[in-house]
């Protein structure tokens, strides 16, 4: 029983690691329209500059914070100066981009820091807290913590304010949104910057427990489109119960379903979302979006 | 009418030319075909010798697989600045070193195979069992050497099978059997727990493993789990591992990452078991200090080369020679983080040992001078291991000594405890 | 000499038909001449351009033409290496071994979009991501079939003696007789009635529905036709490769595959090749650059094309044809989106893919 707590425990944790990436995944698809396979890749930069920093001295939690302000503007910068090209095209192509970026941005890392692992400090401590026989680390307490943080806050965006109701307008309809007076450009610019802000606390977060290297959210990204599609590209908060569900139900099916095992556990979230959208085309908590003819 | 007129005009086109330009391709040069006799192969000349490597230089492989290119590199670096490598067959030639990035893509290693075989002499030193195996058949027919491979693949070492092949590391079954054996011979219970990576790595070290405990009465193992390559995370397999009451766990996984999560992972179920790791994730400095091993009884690995970052051998004169060559002529500016940048540069002494002992400029006389190598001392190895490259069904190196963890690096151990 | 004279004469009766056909015969000349040139490690290169063009082509007909997303091409061509390897290995006949590449991975795609296709853009997209990456851990556990993680290795298609060829020049022609077959059959489906039918399903479901074609339908037609052609450039792979493991179908290759069909030209049978070509050269022309700095050449070179010719390499060729369709899809909308946008399209300016040249 003990071993069926701690599996759930540690499947949240794990979860959480890819939440962290889909929300960002979901903030830029809130607010452009796009699935953006370099987020990841963008989270990683992010994690290495304020390496970097911290390697010159500076203490993490300003490292952290640069790295937030930083990515900020680099995804503005991409938005204005990359993809603005694209996004009145073949949205296919503007995927692909996205995807050319990712190795660029993969190369640049490997180039500028090499592909080595790199220990990156963690804003938690190691230490454990045990509590009727499961032990989870401070470390994944915090992360969980922050994430729910940031999930609810992107929940408020995205529901409650001007900017959030604009930025999903700008998505839905450009042209519309333009008509009625919205600053489109402004506004992809502030997405995308967001999103990559976002991505940068995410890549702090998780960076401690993958290690360091260009390539470090790879694996995580799949799980993290999973979880978009699951939990429903409109929704923060079904996204991360989504993430969760992936990272307990894989490792419980790897345990007690012996066909599955631990070699087969990535097919869990696949089957999940197969079930789901059989029954909610709209994934879990999205809303459904109206067709016209 | 005049349409099925003209296609049946374009088939007779077509044949004609191809009969016409079929004598003038049958009397194409070469090809792949090797020279014999004792003309010379491709890639030597009286002053030159230009080997070849395929290996990862991108992705997920990338570190080692730079590691893979650095060491060979610095050593023949620091041979030519000092004026070349002395022939048997008289002649002084420098060695020219061509790596080209596969990406751990087989389909790129071969198509960098295809491209570099016809200008060098031999392909080395390359990483990884698919993308070495993917042009190992084309390399036989091509009779082109492919040798001192990083890849414990046991195919690579089996002359009869692979003529024109030799694997450098150990085999993975030796690594897990040399463990194995230790902990039969400490006479005292053990349970033991296995991860390992679910491929021919974690296999062939499992292997190793059982044969070497195979009918002891001491050794019991309790539990044996897998993971992918490409999880995030082991925290749910050490869970379950650490459920099983063992107090050894063989941990046969290959990437660094998930190996120092394993050893935090354990702390914090308070799981604490002797612990036994690959040559390849043992790094003091990457992975055991990080992982935070000085909790653990014992942390063992397996290792035949010198750790740089040991204390006990900071002052060694191998290790600064070595030291220096990488930074100077390895493009390899800081400190090896993988053992692969040691066995690239033992790769680069065992190949100039073959070359001092070749008497004629081509493959065949090469792969003679390689397979009659015995008992050679290459530089950075530890002491009880050497380079013997005529026993059939075993890499270069075919000897490993068990280690123990000591805080800093390691030291070699006849028993467990 | 009689035929030459005849040409003449067909030529200025009807110049514009010569002209039309002059290219194909032009294409067919080269491709019968370049194996027997080129020395062979061209050959070789060559060759596996063939591959993944015809992979790529595969693609194409899911998501360029039908509009479908799929993320899991790469999984049919090493599911179609595989079977070529496991028959080869086991000394079957050559030609029920090239069938059977063939029918597997179309009976397999068959299987995956009868269920896939029911749910709608959003859930082929996810289950296409899903092929390779279960594909992976799959073939390890099917060891016995696949050879596990080491792999299986099986050469076949060495010139026999009576061609007096090379054995890279007779499996260069092997290459070029099937994938120009599999092109060219492909190229009269998507310009046909099938193709137009795509592409309206493409364009809008719903408008397809109102005029009585059931996209259920045809994108699993498309699914299977996508999944066969991967078949075949499988059984490609191994002629050329002569090796498979589960590293051949990793999902990382599988999105390089879709980079190189966006990257030659969707829903163009040129930009199959283009991108075929891209898909083999890029990696090789960056390692004489610097093999250590390949993937950051490869995303900027991506990035630069894309930036130049958003519409891909073909785009290049489109203008000197006739029908100018780069900005038939204006449609803002999301890659991963339930596929129907608002436009309203009409049937009769649907699909105007790469008519130019024909009658």
């Amino acid at each position: 029983m003990a071993t069926f707590i701690q599996l759930i425990v540690d499947g949240l944790s794990t979860g959480s690691v890819y939440a962290a990436i889909a929300l960002a995944l979901v903030l830029v698809h809130q607010a452009t329209g796009l699935i953006n396979f370099a987020q990841g890749g963008m989270a990683v930069l992010a994690a290495y500059s304020a390496w970097w920093l911290l390697s010159r001295g500076v203490p993490l939690v300003l490292a952290i914070s640069a790295s937030v302000l930083l990515s900020f503007a680099f995804g503005a910068v991409v938005e204005r100066w990359l993809m603005r090209r694209f996004e009145r095209g073949d949205p296919d192509t503007a995927v692909v981009v996205t995807i050319g970026l990712l190795t660029l941005i993969t190369g640049v890392c490997g180039w500028l820091f090499t592909y080595n692992n790199q220990q990156f400090p963690s804003l938690f401590s190691l230490d454990a807290v045990t509590f009727l026989g499961v032990s989870v680390s401070q470390r994944s307490i915090g992360t969980t913590v922050v994430i729910v943080v940031v999930m609810l806050l992107l929940q408020a965006l995205f529901a409650g304010t001007k900017l959030g109701l604009a930025l999903r307008a700008v998505a839905i309809n450009p042209q519309s949104a333009a008509f009625s007076g919205l600053p489109v450009e402004r506004l992809l610019m502030v997405g995308w910057g967001l999103a990559a802000a976002l991505g940068a606390i995410a890549g702090a977060l998780v960076a401690p427990q993958l290690t360091l290297t260009p390539g470090m959210l790879d694996n995580a990204l799949v799980y993290a489109l999973a979880a978009v599609i699951l939990g429903g590209l409109s929704s923060p908060i079904g996204v991360v119960v989504a993430a969760w569900m992936i990272g307990v139900l894989e490792n419980l099916a790897a345990v007690y379903v012996p066909l599955i095992g631990y070699d087969l556990k990535v097919a869990v979230p696949f089957i999940l979302i197969f079930v789901v959208l059989v029954v909610r085309p709209q994934g879990l908590f999205g809303r459904k979006t109206v067709v016209r003819v | 009418m005049s349409r099925h007129f003209r296609s049946r005009k374009a088939l007779v086109i077509a044949v004609a030319s191809t009969l016409a330009l079929t004598f003038a391709g049958c009397s194409r040069e070469g090809g792949g075909d090797g020279a014999t006799g004792a003309a010379a192969s491709p890639g030597i000349t009286d002053t030159t010798v230009r080997l070849g490597i395929s290996t990862p230089l991108s992705g997920s492989t990338a570190g080692p697989g730079t590691c893979t290119v650095a060491g060979v590199k610095a050593y023949f670096g620091a041979k030519n600045a000092a004026g070349g490598v002395a022939f048997g067959d008289g002649k002084t030639r420098t060695v020219e070193i061509e790596a080209l990035d596969d990406g751990y893509d087989p389909q790129r290693a071969k198509a960098n195979y295809d491209s570099l075989k016809d200008d060098v002499f031999a392909m080395t030193a390359g990483l990884g069992t698919p993308t070495n195996r993917a042009w190992r058949e084309a390399a036989i027919a091509d009779e082109v050497p492919q040798v001192l491979v990083m890849t414990g693949d046991p195919l690579f070492s089996d002359t009869q099978e692979s003529p024109w092949q030799l694997g450098f590391v150990p085999i993975y079954q030796n690594e897990g059997e040399a463990f194995g054996k230790l902990l039969v011979a400490s006479g005292a219970p053990h349970k033991v727990a296995i991860l390992s990576q679910n491929d021919d790595y974690g296999a062939g070290y499992v292997e190793g493993f059982k044969s070497a405990v195979e009918g002891a009465a001491n050794i019991e193992i309790v539990d044996e789990l897998t993971y992918e390559a490409t999880d995030t995370s082991v925290d749910a397999q050490i869970t379950q591992l650490s459920a099983s009451g063992a107090d050894v766990i063989f941990n046969a996984m290959s990437l660094v990452p998930l190996v120092v999560s394993a050893l935090q992972k354990a702390q914090q179920l308070n799981w604490l078991p002797s612990w036994f790791l690959p040559s390849n994730t043992s790094s003091p400095g990457a992975v055991v200090e990080p992982g935070g091993g000085a909790a653990f009884p014992g942390i063992y690995s397996v290792s035949f080369a010198k750790a740089p970052a040991s204390p006990a051998f900071a002052g060694d004169e191998d290790v600064q020679t070595y030291l220096a060559a990488l930074k100077e002529h390895g493009d390899y500016p800081d400190a090896p983080a993988f053992p692969h940048c040691q066995w690239s540069w033992m790769v680069g002494a065992t190949l100039e040992q073959a070359f001092t002992t070749m008497t004629e400029p081509t493959r065949d006389d090469f792969m003679r001078a390689l397979r009659s190598i015995e008992n050679f001392e290459a530089p950075l190895m530890l002491p009880g291991t050497a380079v013997t490259t005529t026993e059939s069904g075993q890499p270069a190196v075919p000897t490993v000594v068990v280690q123990k963890y000591n805080g800093k690096g390691y030291d070699t151990v006849e028993s467990l405890g | 000499m009689a035929g030459a004279r005849m040409t003449t004469a067909a030529l200025s009766d009807r110049q514009r038909s010569w002209l039309r056909r002059a290219g194909p015969l032009l294409l067919v000349v080269v491709l019968v001449v370049v194996p027997l040139v080129f020395p062979e490690s061209v050959n070789e290169t060559i060759a596996r351009i063939g591959v993944f063009a015809v992979a790529v082509l595969g693609l194409n007909v899911v998501m360029g033409y039908a509009g479908q997303v799929s993320l899991g091409q790469i999984f049919f061509l090493g599911l179609g290496a595989y079977v070529t390897a496991y028959g080869v290995s086991n000394d079957w006949n050559i030609v029920v071994v090239f069938v059977l590449a063939c029918l597997i991975p179309a009976f397999v795609g068959l299987l995956v979009a009868l269920a896939a296709a029911r749910l709608g853009g959003l859930a082929i997209a996810m289950v296409t991501v899903a092929l390779p990456i279960v594909g992976v851990p799959l073939a390890k556990r099917l060891s016995e079939f696949t050879g596990g993680s080491q792999g299986l290795s099986a050469r076949f298609g060495d010139a026999p003696e009576w061609s007096g060829l090379y054995d890279d020049q007779w499996r260069l022609y092997l290459v070029l007789a099937i994938g120009g077959a599999v092109f060219l059959l492909t190229r009269n489906l998507v310009r046909g009635k099938y193709g137009r039918v795509l592409g309206i399903v493409k364009k809008n479901e719903n408008v397809a529905s109102s005029v009585g074609i059931s996209p259920y339908r045809y994108k699993v037609l498309a699914f299977t036709l996508a999944s066969l052609i991967g078949g075949v450039s499988g059984f490609l792979y191994m002629l050329v490769i002569q090796y498979t493991s589960p590293e051949t179908m990793s999902f990382g290759h599988s999105i390089q595959l879709l980079a190189a069909m966006v990257i030659g030209g969707a829903a163009s049978i040129v930009g199959s090749v283009l991108g075929g070509a891209y898909y083999v050269l890029v990696p090789q022309l960056t390692n004489l650059v610097d093999p250590s700095l390949t993937a950051l050449l490869q995303g900027a070179v991506l990035l630069v094309v894309l930036f130049v010719l958003p519409g891909g390499l073909a785009s290049l060729a489109r203008p000197l044809g006739r029908g100018r369709r780069s900005r038939a899809r204006h449609d803002p909308a999301p890659l991963i989106t339930p596929s129907a946008t608002t436009k309203s399209g009409s049937a009769a300016d649907t699909p105007e893919t790469e008519r130019q040249g024909h009658p």
